[in-house]
């Protein structure tokens, strides 16, 4: 379904990404996993569009330089250079790191500027359905994003990506920085959206363990390149694997 | 009484002034420095239209503000986009538009006092011992109504709740879907469309000259650091301020001060808090 194809980004002189190739097939669930600065966030950039419009704004301000090289392909088309608000139209939806929550909206809002690509009852459903989903945020419609917290952040920053009817959710690190609960309750949650609508994941995290059972086919990034792959089996077999990113 | 009602006569003026300046600038962060010279172009625009076309008056004001909001659009579509980002390029490039704009008025012969366009209706009244024309209250009414519609608009209007996305976190928001260029395009229309608006409820007060396409833009300048650029909430609370600070200044000290009052609150703002009134809310960012 998404696939990105020795994918190459420099910034500057920096290579941040390194020939690597992903894939995720249709109704899968996908895990890249690996420290800091091994280009995780760099490479959700990539498949989402988002690079485009930074490298675009750096040449703007006289900033850094950066290159790209190799292609992302969705459906089979070529859609290197489509921009990110168009990527998000054929169904690529980014939920980014940090959350990005529109901080002076309530809740309801945020959700609903989410449903900027929904007709009116489809948003009235999807709204709905995240609800449902994470029933917690239901207590705080009226309250404001910022004023949330970091949990609660999550599962309102998952829920708007999917207000924007996904076929591809691409979630860059949701369990950063949250509690052990938490974390269940977005993993999930990750799970059941996949389940229930079918939508393709791909999901990116520091820590394999709390995502390893959930994923179909993970990745492991190092310094910008792709130094394994293989299924879940094949992670936890690993020994190099199990003693680096599992904490056995 | 007296300092009431004209206080708020000029606080909703200045208001209506700086609104469409305050929007553009908290939904594309481009600061558009032609605000004031699109007042005054849509002010000769409705004057060109009634008493050069012969039109009646309703269909020359739709006209004009409509012309107003495509100038507004156009400007963006083929300038600012390309300077989009570099923001001392885009006050250059917007402040030229604007001059261009206002000193062509006066070379094409836009002087003197000859240029007035007609009240909506005229005539006046009194409202507690204090003579009000017909005018400024048409003025009360349609600023607060824009405020109520502007409001509505951008909490459940699909388009609107992606300006306020746009506004909040420009790059969220393009995960979502929403286009930042078509979003800026939107803005610029509806900014320039109250200056059009606020020109033709404006005007009718004194004579369309060109200098007042510079006041404007100082004025709404002002208002919008006092307010903290990019709150809509605090534009308008800075047009009560200063509104009223004008009025009490005329009144007790000289009217000759009413501009100075305007600048020295920028000067008076800037040097206790650079971030306005309701700067960006800083406690907010922290805790993301």
């Amino acid at each position: 379904m998404l696939e990105g194809r020795e994918l190459m980004v420099f910034y500057e002189n920096m290579l941040a990404l390194n020939n690597v190739s992903i894939q995720c097939g249709d109704g899968k669930i996908i895990g890249v996993f690996g420290s800091n600065s091994a280009g995780k966030s760099t490479l959700m950039y990539t498949l989402s569009g988002i690079i485009l419009d930074i490298r675009k704004k750096e040449e703007m301000r006289g900033g850094e330089r950066i290159s790209l090289f190799g292609n992302v392909l969705f459906n089979g088309e070529d859609i290197s250079e489509v921009k990110p608000h168009v990527r998000a139209k054929m169904g690529i939806v980014l939920c980014p790191e940090r959350r990005r929550i529109f901080p002076e909206s309530s809740v309801l809002e945020n959700l609903k500027i989410g449903a900027y690509l929904s007709t009116r009852q489809e948003a009235k459903d999807n709204i709905e359905y995240v609800l449902d989903l994470f029933p917690r945020l239901k207590d705080h419609l009226k309250r404001q994003g910022g004023f949330l917290s970091g949990g609660e952040q999550q599962m309102l920053a998952i829920g708007r990506a999917l207000m924007a009817k996904p076929k591809m959710l691409l979630l860059d690190e949701p369990l950063l920085g949250l509690s052990p609960a938490y974390q269940d309750i977005v993993i999930n949650g990750t799970k059941a959206i996949r389940d229930s609508k079918g939508i393709s994941i791909i999901v990116t995290e520091q820590y394999a363990r709390p995502i390893i059972p959930i994923i179909d086919y993970g990745y492991i990034l190092e310094n910008g390149s792709n130094v394994l792959s293989g299924t879940k089996e094949e992670l936890l077999d690993n020994p190099d694997v199990k003693s680096a990113y599992f904490g056995v | 009484m007296e300092i009431l009602i004209y206080g708020i006569t000029n606080s909703i003026i200045l208001s209506l002034m700086s609104l469409g300046f305050a929007l553009v600038y908290s939904i594309s962060r481009v600061p558009n420095f032609a605000h004031g010279a699109l007042y005054i172009t849509s002010g000769y625009i409705v004057w060109l239209l009634i008493n050069k076309a012969g039109l009646p008056y309703l269909p020359s004001v739709l006209l004009g503000l409509a012309a107003a909001s495509l100038i507004g659009a156009l400007m963006y579509r083929f300038i600012i986009m390309r300077i989009r980002g570099m923001e001392i390029s885009e006050i250059i490039g917007t402040y030229a538009i604007g001059l261009a704009m206002i000193e062509g008025l006066r070379w094409g012969g836009l002087r003197g006092m000859t240029y007035t366009l007609p009240a909506f209706v005229s005539g006046s009244t009194e409202i507690g011992g204090v003579s009000i024309d017909y005018q400024r209250i048409i003025i009360i009414i349609t600023g607060i109504l824009i405020f109520i519609l502007l409001f509505l608009f951008t909490r459940y209007n699909r388009i609107g709740l992606a300006l306020r996305g746009i506004a909040q976190d420009e790059r969220a928001a393009m995960m979502l879907g929403i286009d930042s260029d078509m979003t800026a395009i939107i803005s610029l229309a509806i900014g320039s469309g109250l200056a059009g608006l606020a020109a033709v409820l404006l005007l009718p007060l004194g004579n369309i000259v060109v200098e007042q396409g510079y006041n404007v833009l100082i004025f709404a300048v002002a208002v919008c650091v006092i307010g903290g650029l990019g709150s809509w909430g605090g534009t308008i609370v800075a047009s009560f301020i200063i509104g009223f600070a004008q009025i009490l200044t005329e009144k007790y000290i000289s009217s000759h001060f009413v501009m100075v009052v305007a600048l020295l609150a920028i000067v008076v703002t800037l040097l206790i808090k650079p971030s306005g009134i309701f700067g960006k809310q800083k406690q907010l960012e922290e805790r993301v």
